[in-house]
C-alpha cells in the first residue's frame, strides 16, 4: 500500500528550474562558444556560421599591426595594467579591510565614499579624472590616470570582499597568538594571512579581470594608446573579419587562464589545509 | 486555563476528538549510502509525553522530522491516528513542530509570527490578529507582540514559538531539543512548564533530547537511541531501573555493567563468574551452565567500607582503589579502579561516607545485594552499537 | 580589537586606511567634484573652457527634447532589464540554494554562473552577432525548419538586442547578492512555513522574498547604475539606432565642450543617486542590518 504514497520524490519546480538553469547557462556560454568556433574560420571570412576550411589564419592575422591595428601593443599595456591594479588592489584593500574592524572617527565616510565610487557611473568618473589632469597640466596615460581609474572601481570591490571575509575572522585567534606569545607582525604573519589567503586570491581575481576588461572607465583615461577592450572597440567598427572573433578568443584564454590559476590556487589551499599539511 | 478555552473558533474540530496515536512500522530513513535509522518500530500513545533520548547523531531528530513530513523514509510507514501520513504534508499531519532554533520568521513581528498560520489558511486581519493576540496571552507574552523576533530573551522567543505551533490546535506536539538553548535556571521552568501545558492540552509531545534527566522529568514514554536504532522504549521508571541493554544502562547513567559466565544455574540464585573472579549472585533465572551474562547494579544500591581482610572468595563484592571522589551534594561519587575493564562507580550518600571519609588512594570494597542485580538482555561487548551509520544526521 | 584603541594603535588603523582614502579622493571624489565644477564653466567656441558661473548648459539640456526622449529610453531600458534581471536572478539563485541538495554541486553551478563575469564584457557582446544576425544561428535555425520565410530582423541591431546583452551582461549582478542572503536563510524558517500549511508559493512570497530584500535591493543597484551609465552596449548593439542617457556627454565630448558633457554627468549622477535612494528607502537597510 505505501506504494501509492511518495516517497521523496522532487518537486516539479526543480525540474522547472533546472530546465530554467539549463537554459540560462547556455545563454551564457552559448554566444561565447560559437565566437571561439568562428575564430577558426578559413579564408572565405565569413563572419557567421558554417564553418569553412577551419583555420589559425585569423590569429595570425591579428598580431598584424598593418591589418588591424595595434593588438599586440594594447596585450602589452593591458596586461601590465592589470597586474598593477590587482596588486595594489591587495595591499590596499587587505590593509583597509584591517583597519575597519576597529571603530575610528572617519569609518563611515571612508565606507559611503567607497560605495559611491562603485556606484557612479564609469563614464562621470572618466571624464572627471580626464578633466582634473587636463587642470593639473598632466597627459593621461595607462600607468598614471588609467591606473587611478580602474582603482576607483576596483579597490571598493575589494574592500566589500574584505569585509565578508574578515566578518568571519574572530579577534579571539589573534588574541590566542598574542597569549602564546607572538608578536603583532608575528600574529599577521603566521595566524591572520593563511587564514584569509583565499580571500586575498578572490580580491586579486578581482582586481585583474576589472581593469583588464574595464572599457567606461579606461575610455578617457588612457591617454592616446589604447587599452586592450578600447582596441576591441575601435575594431568593431573597422574590422569585418574573423580576426575579431580571434581576438575575442584570445582575450577570453587569458581570462580563462586567470580564472584557473585563482581558482586553482584557492582548491590546492583548501585541500592542504583540510589534509592538515 | 482550560482545555476548552484553547480550542479557539477557526479550528473548531476538536484536537481531543481525533487521536494522536503515533505509530511507526518498519522505518527506515537513508541519506546516500548510510542509514540515519533503521528497522524503527515505535508506538506513542495518544497523549503521551514521549522523549527520544540519544547522544547527537543517533537518529532520534530523523525520527521527528519524519513525524513531522520534513523528512520522508526511504521506508516504512508512519501513522497518526488512523491516517498513514508518508507524503502528506505536513499541515494535513494535525502535526505542529517547535524548532531547535525556534525558526521564529525575523521579518515578522511577534504577533505575526503567531498569526502566520491563520495568514496561510486566509483568515481574515481582524480575525487572526485577535486570535494570535490571545494566544500571546497565554503566554504571558501579549505585552510584546509588537517587537521583532530579534529583541527577545531566547525564553521569551522559546514561548513565542509554542504560541506559534498550539495555534494549529495539534493533536500531536513535536519538540526538536526545545531547552538546549536555554542557561540552565530557564531550563529548569521550562521544563516544568512543558509538562504541565501537556497535561492541561492532553495532545500527544514527541520530545527530542539528549539530556538524560530531562527525558526522565518529563516523560511517560522514553525511548532510548543508539546510532540509528532504538534500544529501549519503556517508561522512565523501567529505563532507569531496568534497562535492558548494556548501552541502555551506561547511557542513562547511574549503573555499572558486571559480566560474567554462569558457574551456578538452576532453582537456586544464579551466580555468575567474571573475568576476574568476581562472583555475582543474582535472583534465579533461566541460564545454561557457561552462558555468558551481562548484568547492571545500581550506584546507589552498593555498600561502601574500607578494604578488610575479607576472604577471596567473597560473593557480590568488589575491591579496589579510589581514583576520584565528587561531592555531589546529598551523596558522593565515588569512583573505583577494580583493576580491569571500566571503573566502578558507587554514589554514597554524604552521612555514610563522612563518618570516615576515604580518600584518592585508598582501597576499598563494595558490596551489593543479590536482589539488586539487574540482568540485561543482551550481552556486553563494549561497543556503544552496530557501527553501520556515519555520524553526519 | 580591544575595545578602547590606544592612541598608538589608532594612529595605526589611519595609516591602515590611508591609502584607500588616498585614492579614492584623488581618483573619484576630486574629479566627481570638478565635473560639477566644470559644468558651471562656459565653452566658447575656437578658445574652450572658460571659467565662469553659468547655469546654461543645465539650461540647454534640460529644455532640449532629446535629452528626455533619450532619458526615457535609457529609463525604459533600465526597467525592463531590471525586471528580467530581478526573475533570472531570483529563480537561478533559489534554484541554487534550495533544490540542489549537494552543496558542492550547487557551488560549482554558482561558478559556472559567475565565470562569464570575468571575461571581457565587450567579447560577449559583439558574440551575439554571429548569433542573432541576418544569417546567425537563430534566423538560419528558423528558416532551416521553415517557421519563417525571411530573416527576422529585429533579432540584432534593435531595442531587442540591447536588451539580449544587457540581460547577458548583467544578470549576474544579481544572482550573486540575492544568493548571498538566500544562502544565509535559516532551512528551518521553511519547514516552520510549511508546517504552518504555507504552500510553495507561500514560501517564497511570505519568507524568501522578504528574507532576501537587502541582496535584491543591492542587485536592483548595480543594474541600475550599470544600464544607466552605459554607453557602449546601446551603441554596439543598437547598431547606432538607439541612443543613451550618455550619449549627450559623448557627442559634447566629441567637440570637446567639457561644460556641457559636465553638465550632463551631473544630471546622470543626480537621477542615478535618486534612484539609489529610492532603492534603499525601499529596503530599510539600518534595520536590515541590525537584525
Amino acid at each position: 500500500m505505501s506504494a501509492s504514497h511518495s516517497y521523496g520524490s522532487r518537486p516539479w519546480t526543480f525540474y522547472a528550474l533546472a530546465l530554467l538553469f539549463t537554459l540560462f547557462v547556455i545563454f551564457l556560454y552559448g554566444p561565447m562558444i560559437a565566437v571561439l568556433i568562428l575564430s577558426f574560420q578559413g579564408p572565405s571570412a565569413s563572419l557567421v556560421f558554417p564553418l569553412r576550411d577551419p583555420s589559425l589564419m585569423w590569429f595570425d592575422e591579428l598580431f598584424n599591426p598593418r591589418r588591424v591595428g595595434d593588438v599586440s601593443g594594447a596585450f602589452g599595456r593591458s596586461l601590465p595594467l592589470a597586474l598593477i591594479v590587482m596588486v595594489l588592489t591587495v595591499l590596499i584593500s587587505v590593509t583597509a579591510g584591517f583597519a575597519f574592524r576597529r571603530r575610528f572617527k572617519g569609518a563611515t565616510a571612508i565606507f559611503y565614499m567607497a560605495i559611491a565610487s562603485l556606484i557612479v557611473p564609469g563614464l562621470v568618473l572618466s571624464i572627471g579624472i580626464l578633466v582634473t589632469f587636463r587642470y593639473l597640466g598632466l597627459s593621461a596615460n595607462w600607468y598614471t590616470s588609467g591606473l587611478g581609474a580602474h582603482l576607483s572601481w576596483a579597490l571598493p570591490f575589494g574592500l566589500l570582499i574584505m569585509f565578508a571575509i574578515l566578518g568571519r575572522l574572530s579577534p579571539s585567534y589573534e588574541e590566542a597568538a598574542y597569549d602564546l606569545g607572538a608578536s603583532k607582525w608575528r600574529t599577521v604573519k603566521d595566524v591572520v594571512v593563511p587564514i584569509v589567503f583565499p580571500g586575498m586570491i578572490a580580491v586579486a581575481l578581482f582586481g585583474f579581470t576589472l581593469s583588464y576588461d574595464e572599457f567606461p572607465r579606461s575610455w578617457l583615461t588612457v591617454g592616446t594608446k589604447n587599452t586592450l577592450p578600447l582596441e576591441i572597440w575601435t575594431m568593431t567598427t573597422n574590422v569585418t573579419s574573423p580576426a575579431l572573433y580571434a581576438l575575442g578568443t584570445v582575450t577570453t584564454v587569458v581570462s580563462f587562464i586567470v580564472i584557473a590559476i585563482a581558482l586553482g590556487s584557492i582548491v590546492i589551499i583548501q585541500r592542504k589545509r583540510s589534509r592538515g599539511k | 486555563m482550560n482545555k476548552a478555552a484553547m480550542n479557539n473558533p477557526a479550528s473548531a474540530a476538536s484536537a481531543a476528538q481525533e487521536s494522536g496515536e503515533i505509530r511507526l512500522v518498519n522505518v527506515a530513513k537513508q541519506f546516500g549510502n548510510s542509514y540515519a535509522v533503521r528497522d524503527i518500530n515505535l508506538t506513542i500513545p495518544h497523549g503521551s509525553y514521549c522523549c527520544l533520548l540519544g547522544p547527537s547523531g543517533c537518529g532520534k531528530t530523523t525520527i521527528l522530522r519524519m513525524i513531522a513530513g520534513h523528512e520522508t523514509p526511504t521506508s516504512g510507514e508512519v501513522w497518526i491516528g488512523d491516517q498513514m501520513v508518508v507524503g502528506k504534508p505536513p499541515v494535513e499531519r494535525g502535526t505542529a513542530m517547535m524548532f531547535q532554533s525556534y525558526a521564529l520568521f525575523p521579518h515578522l513581528s511577534i504577533l505575526d509570527n503567531v498569526a502566520f498560520y491563520l495568514k496561510m489558511r486566509n483568515v481574515g486581519k481582524e480575525e487572526r490578529r485577535s486570535q494570535a493576540e490571545e494566544m500571546l496571552r497565554r503566554v504571558q507574552l501579549h505585552h510584546l507582540k509588537d517587537r521583532m523576533p530579534a529583541q527577545l530573551s531566547g525564553g521569551q522567543q522559546q514561548r513565542v514559538a509554542l504560541a506559534r505551533s498550539l495555534i494549529t490546535n495539534p493533536k500531536v506536539l513535536l519538540l526538536d531539543e526545545p531547552l538546549s538553548a536555554l542557561d540552565e535556571f530557564l531550563r529548569l521552568r521550562m521544563r516544568g512548564e512543558l509538562k504541565s501545558l501537556q497535561d492541561e492540552l492532553g495532545i500527544t509531545f514527541v520530545h527530542v533530547t539528549h539530556t538524560q534527566p530531562e527525558a526522565i522529568a518529563l516523560a511517560d514514554m522514553v525511548v532510548v537511541m543508539d546510532t540509528g536504532r532504538i534500544d529501549q522504549a519503556d517508561t522512565a521508571n523501567m529505563i532507569f531501573d531496568r534497562p535492558k541493554t548494556p548501552y541502555v544502562a551506561r547511557f542513562m547513567g547511574g549503573q555499572n555493567v558486571l559480566t560474567g559466565k554462569v558457574v551456578r544455574a538452576g532453582n537456586e540464585p544464579m551466580r555468575l563468574k567474571s573475568a576476574s573472579g568476581v562472583i555475582i549472585e543474582t535472583v534465579p533465572a533461566s541460564f545454561n551452565m557457561g552462558d555468558n551474562v551481562s548484568v547492571s547494579i545500581r550506584r546507589d544500591r552498593i555498600g561502601f567500607a574500607r578494604k578488610s581482610q575479607a576472604s577471596t572468595e567473597a560473593i557480590n563484592e568488589l575491591s579496589g582503589t579510589i581514583i576520584a571522589t565528587e561531592y555531589q551534594g546529598s551523596y558522593v561519587k565515588v569512583t573505583v579502579d577494580v583493576g580491569d575493564g571500566e571503573p566502578f562507580v558507587a554514589n554514597v550518600s554524604d552521612d555514610i561516607y563522612f563518618r570516615d571519609p576515604a580518600d584518592v588512594g585508598d582501597a576499598v570494597t563494595m558490596s551489593w545485594k543479590p536482589e539488586n542485580v539487574h540482568i540485561l538482555n543482551k550481552v556486553d561487548t563494549g561497543e556503544a552499537g552496530a557501527s553501520f551509520l556515519d555520524d553526519s544526521h | 580589537m580591544s575595545p578602547t584603541p590606544t592612541r598608538k594603535s589608532l594612529l595605526t588603523t589611519y595609516l591602515q586606511v590611508a591609502p584607500l582614502t588616498l585614492v579614492l579622493i584623488c581618483f573619484f571624489v576630486v574629479p566627481v567634484a570638478l565635473v560639477v565644477v566644470v559644468s558651471f564653466f562656459r565653452y566658447q567656441m575656437l578658445v574652450g573652457i572658460v571659467p565662469d558661473f553659468t547655469i546654461r548648459n543645465y539650461v540647454d539640456l534640460l529644455t532640449n527634447p532629446t535629452t528626455w526622449s533619450l532619458y526615457i529610453s535609457t529609463l525604459k531600458f533600465t526597467l525592463i532589464v531590471l525586471v528580467i534581471t530581478f526573475v533570472l536572478g531570483f529563480w537561478i539563485a533559489y534554484f541554487l540554494v534550495f533544490h540542489v541538495r549537494n552543496l558542492l554541486v550547487a557551488i560549482g553551478l554558482f561558478l559556472l554562473c559567475t565565470v562569464p563575469f570575468w571575461t571581457s564584457n565587450i567579447i560577449r557582446m559583439i558574440s551575439w552577432r554571429p548569433v542573432l544576425g541576418k544569417e546567425g544561428l537563430i534566423n538560419n535555425a528558423l528558416i532551416n525548419t521553415g517557421i519563417i520565410d525571411s530573416p527576422l530582423q529585429w533579432l540584432l541591431y534593435s531595442d531587442f538586442s540591447v536588451v539580449v546583452a544587457y540581460v547577458h551582461l548583467f544578470t549576474l549582478f544579481m544572482i550573486v547578492p540575492i544568493f548571498n542572503s538566500m544562502s544565509r536563510i535559516d532551512k528551518s524558517l521553511l519547514e516552520a512555513a510549511i508546517d504552518a500549511g504555507a504552500t510553495r508559493w507561500g514560501v517564497v512570497w511570505n519568507v524568501v522574498l522578504p528574507l532576501c530584500k537587502t541582496g535584491i535591493a543591492l542587485g536592483a543597484l548595480f543594474v541600475v547604475t550599470l544600464v544607466m551609465g552605459d554607453f557602449f552596449v546601446v551603441s554596439v548593439m543598437s547598431g547606432g539606432l538607439s541612443g543613451s542617457a550618455t550619449s549627450g556627454i559623448f557627442n559634447d565630448l566629441q567637440f570637446l565642450n567639457y561644460p556641457r558633457a559636465a553638465a550632463s554627468a551631473v544630471i546622470l549622477l543626480i537621477v542615478v543617486l535618486m534612484i539609489a535612494t529610492a532603492i534603499f528607502r525601499l529596503v530599510d537597510v539600518r534595520k536590515e542590518l541590525a537584525r
